[in-house]
This record gives structure tokens, sequence and C-alpha cells, in this order.
């Protein structure tokens, strides 16, 4: 059930994440841009349970029960700070524009287009 | 568990350039100290990745595990001749883009930003080149990604910004792609090294999920790169970009897709491969006949330049899809020359344009200016053009004909005669582009010129390298293409260099 539950989140965050991304407002543009790649980063938790779903590392785990993979979290935290590194550019360069152009409309933003 | 045999020269070459954005950060109040710290750092780094290929030619693959971690718990960084090749060409053209940093005088580079981004971005390739781990080869690529993005949005061009956000967009989607199909490699393999992965679909465990996390991959690596059907962001950023870092992401940055693709196609996914290798064939012929075209009707010299590039990452791509030793000596031999031709190039359009009063390389506004320049600057623009035409005796044309060798072996007829047209295409844009700036006599609506612009010093080397390399460097460069393309057509040899006690250690 847990299983399913994950598949059905990860694909509908990855379908608002697209949706988002394609919007002409560039802010919700960026916001779809943050929740792929949370999708993304659930698919890695996903990944890391293959073997059972208990936290690692805890000293009084039960001999039959599997720990989950640890190493897909050391990786999820390196891509978040990633992401927000790259979110936040976004967002900087988003300001900077709805500035200088007075919209963050992406169908007027086009002054590349000679 | 033995100790691994660590080579400090793999750290040194990928940790200089650290050091020196974090040092020039400190520094941030002396920009001039900033310019010759980070000429100093491209030196030593230079000098690391010279001796890292001799190293590797000479003994055989290096390898440093970080915090001696032995593999696979660790991170691992790797030089096999490929890495180390692509290293050295990083190194090289970088030394170009900084010594062009320092005489230029664009506002942007007066920013206490600039010098470290600029050192950062060639941590990111340098790192993308050496790394033998997935995730951080991930991590590399974002890096140099963002620090490109945030040069391009400081540039004197005001549409700077409005490029890079439309990159960022688009990259970062390619990006996100790329962490995709390594979560999916991870849920299948179990590991993220690149020798464990070769090693397991070598022995023919392949499941479902690989030819899947194959697509991701190469799709991230063709947005890099700037291919076909991801390649409408390229011209624009590339164009608006400051000049040495134009010139970088013209000639190394999309470099870094190229060299994924080498290796992913060579070492991890060698079965898949063989369905794939026809569609890059066929997407970087589609890339030579837009990317020609497109320069031949542009209305601006750097854009011109940067829809070139476009057309030689299709040549180097249809000889990575013939796949014969011959075309990927050749792929790799047009790789490395076609960066040194297009950052020279690329520079120089850049100080005729630092020569007008608004900085721009709009034919309309630099027709005739030519007169009013250095002469020596039309001599070289004219060299740099006829060599990346592929006129003997510069660099271009032996890559090219590396290039026409492997497609000779191949048999492909039809793609060969393309190629050879779009060749006659590229001299016809270079010359045309020669003609209006430095032939014509000036029209009323030229721009008004300053009497100072930037140096010319930097691409003025960059011309001496590529004749160098079209000369005297010629024989050594194919022999070393070869020694590269034997060492990374068995895979065995790259997995032995990294589990030197096998796997399961």
């Amino acid at each position: 059930m847990t299983e399913i539950m994950f598949a059905l989140t990860i694909g509908i965050l990855f379908g608002i994440g697209v949706f988002q991304l394609l919007r002409r407002d560039l802010i919700k543009a960026a916001i779809g841009f943050a929740i792929l790649f949370s999708a993304i980063n659930l698919f890695f938790v996903a990944a890391g349970a293959f073997e059972g779903n208990y936290a690692p590392y805890v000293s009084n785990v039960e001999a039959d029960r599997q720990t989950s993979d640890p190493l897909v979290q050391a990786l999820i935290l390196t891509a978040i700070v990633v992401s927000f590194g790259s979110f936040s550019l976004v967002l900087g360069f988003v300001n900077i524009i709805s500035r200088r152009y007075d919209t963050i409309d992406s169908n007027e933003i086009t002054k590349l287009k000679h | 568990m033995t100790v691994m045999a660590n080579n400090t020269l793999l750290l040194g070459t990928l940790v200089t350039p650290l050091i020196g954005a974090i040092v020039a950060l400190i520094f941030a109040k002396s920009n001039r100290l900033q310019r010759s710290l980070a000429v100093l750092t491209g030196l030593v780094s230079w000098v690391f990745s010279i001796a890292l290929l001799v190293q590797v030619h000479d003994i055989g693959i290096q390898t440093y595990a970080l915090g001696n971690w032995a593999p696979p718990y660790g991170i691992i960084l790797v030089a096999d001749n490929l890495g180390a090749l692509f290293a050295f060409m990083v190194t090289t053209i970088m030394i170009g883009g900084l010594l062009y940093t320092y005489h230029s005088q664009d506002r942007c580079m007066t920013y206490p930003a600039f010098v470290p981004l600029f050192l950062l971005m060639e941590v990111g390739l340098i790192g993308a080149m050496l790394t033998g781990d997935l995730f951080t080869l991930f991590v590399f690529m974002e890096l140099m990604v963002l620090a490109s993005v945030s040069l391009t949005a400081i540039s004197d061009d005001q549409y700077g910004l409005e490029a890079a956000l439309k990159y960022i967009l688009i990259s970062s989607m390619g990006t996100l792609f790329l962490l995709l199909g390594i979560a999916a490699m991870y849920a299948t393999f179990g590991t993220l090294n690149m020798a464990q992965i070769a090693q397991i679909l070598q022995s023919g465990d392949r499941s479902f999920l690989a030819p899947a996390s194959a697509i991701m991959l190469f799709c991230a690596f063709l947005l890099k790169s700037a291919v076909f059907p991801f390649h409408f962001w390229q011209p624009d950023f590339h164009t608006t970009a400051p000049t040495p870092v134009s010139a970088m992401l013209s000639s190394i940055v999309v470099k870094v897709g190229v060299y994924g693709i080498l290796r992913v196609v060579t070492l991890l996914f060698t079965e898949e491969a063989l369905w794939i290798e026809p569609w890059l064939s066929v997407l970087g012929i589609i890339g030579i006949l837009f990317g020609s075209l497109g320069a031949l009707r542009t209305y601006n010299a750097k854009r011109m330049l940067a829809y070139s590039t476009f057309a030689q990452i299709g040549f180097i791509l249809v000889g990575i899809g013939w796949g014969g030793p011959l075309a990927l000596i050749g792929a790799i031999v047009y790789a490395f020359n076609h960066a040194f031709i297009k950052s020279s190039l690329l520079m120089l359009i850049g100080v005729v344009a630092s020569y007008t009063k608004i900085k721009t390389a709009n034919f309309a506004d630099i027709n005739g200016i030519g007169h009013r320049l250095p002469p020596a600057l039309g001599w070289l623009v004219l060299l740099g053009g006829l060599s990346l035409a592929g006129v003997p005796p510069f660099n271009g044309f032996i890559s090219k004909l590396a290039l026409i060798q492997g497609g000779v072996e191949s048999g492909d007829w039809r793609n060969l005669i393309i190629m050879v047209g779009a060749g006659i295409l590229t001299l016809m844009y270079m010359v045309r582009a020669w003609q209006r700036i430095f032939q014509q006599q000036p029209l009323g609506s030229t721009a008004e010129t300053k009497p100072v612009g930037d140096s010319y010093f930097a691409p003025m080397m960059m011309i001496i390298v590529c004749l160098l390399l079209g000369t005297l460097l010629a024989e050594p460069l194919i022999q070393l293409a070869s020694v590269t393309v034997e060492q990374i057509s068995d895979p065995s040899l790259y997995i032995a260099a990294v589990y030197p006690n096998g796997i399961g250690q």
C-alpha cells in the first residue's frame, strides 16, 4: 500500500511540477521547478527503500527488520542544497527581470527576438 | 582492503581553481589583484593537468579516492586518457579566457564576484571530466551551469539576464533528468560508481530501467551540448555572455556533453549504444545543416559563431555516431581542436566589439569598422576563419581529415558529402563576416568607435596554438587520440584501475 501511495505521490508531483513550469508566469514556473525537484528527491527515497523501510543506525533494530539504504539520504541532502541554490538564483533573476521589464509574463519578455 | 594508490595531481588540477576562487573572494576589494591571481591559478592548474596527462599516458589510469574511502563507499576521481585529455583542454583554454579577462575593460569584470565565478566554472568543468562517480558528475555539472548562468546574467549586454533566465530553466530541466536517470540507475544497480555499474552491465545483468536511464542521461548530455532538439537556448546564451565567458561556453562547456556521451557510449551502455549511435548521427547531421545555414543568415558576428558551434558539435556527434575506432579518434581530435579555434575566434570578435561605443557585434554596426582597428586583428580573424573552415595548415584541417577518415572507414558516403558541403558553407560565412568587418568601406550606420579596445594578446596566442596544432603538434595529438580510443574501447581497463583487487573486496 505504501508503495502505491509513494508512486502516486511522485507521479502527481511530477505532473504539477511540469504543468507549473510551463506556465507563462515566471514565479509559478520557478515554483514548479522546485516541485519537480521534490518529486525527484522522493523518487530517490523510494529507490533507497528496496530492502526495508526502517531507519538505519539505530541501536534497537530487531534482527528480522530490514533497514533502508542510508546513502540515498546523503544524496538527497546534496540534491536539496543544489536545488535550493538554483531555485533562489531563478527567483533572483525573476526579481530583477520584473523590475527591468515591468512584467513577469514570459510572453512579454521577448527582447532577444530581433 | 588495501589503500588505494592516490595520485595528488588529480586533486591538484581540481582543487587549485577552487582555492583560487576562495582567495579571490577574500581579495574582493582589489580587482587588479584578483585578475592576476586568476591567471596564476589557471597556470598552476594547467601545469598540474599537463603533468597528469603525461603520467596517464606513460603509466596508465590514475585514481584518487577522496578521504581514502575505497570505492564504492567513497567518491573516486579517475583520470584515464579521455578524462585527462579533456581536462588538459579545459585548463589550456581557461588560461586564454583568464588572460583576456586580465586585459579586458568590460564593466562586468570589475564586479568582485566575476573572477571567483569564472574559476568555479573551471572547477565544475574539470570535476565533471575527472570524476568516476555519477552523482558527483551531476554536482559538478550543476556547479558549472550555475556559475556560467550567473556570469551571463551580469553581462554588459542588457539582454544577458533574459538569456540567463531562459538557460537556467532549460538547463535545470536537463540536470533534473540527469538526476532522475541517476536515481533510476541507483534503484537498478545499487551503486553510483561508474566502474561498478559498467561491471554489472558487462556481466549481462540488465533490467528494464537500464535503457530508460540511458536515454535520460543522453538527453541531459545532448542538452548541455546544444544538439538539435535541445539547441534553442544556445545562440542567445552564447551571444549575450561577456566575451571571455562566451568563448569558454562555446568551446569547452559544450564539450562536457560530448565527454559525457563518449563516456556513456564506451563505458556504461555499450549495448544500448548500438541503437543510440544511429540517432546521434541523425541529430548531428541536422545540427550541421541548421547550424551552418543559421550562421549564414544571422545579423550578429557573435551569434554567427554560436550557430557555428551548433554545427561543429554536429560534426563531433556524427563521428561518435559512426562508432568505429577511426571515427572516434576523429571525434576526439575534432573536439580538441574546435575548442581552440572557437575560443580564439569569439575572443577576436569580442575585441572588435569592444572598439564600438555600445559594445555590439551586430553586423550593421561593425560594417567596415576594421579600417579603424589594428591591422593585425583582421589577419587574425581571417586565419581563425580559415582554420574553422578546415583549410591547411591549420588544426581545423587536421580534425576534418581525421573525421573524414573515420567516415570512409564506416562507408557512410551520404553523411560524408553533407559534411564536406557544410565545410564549404563554413568557409562562406567566415569569409563573408571577415569581408564585412575588415574589407567593406564603413557605411553611414556604422557605430562610433573608441580609440582603445580590449587587448588581442590572448586570442593571438590561441591562434598560434591553432597553427602549432595544425603543423608540429598534429602528429602527437592524433597519436594521443588513438591511444585514448584504444583505452576507452576496452572498459575492463577502467574497471581494473578503479578496483585493483576486483569488485567485492
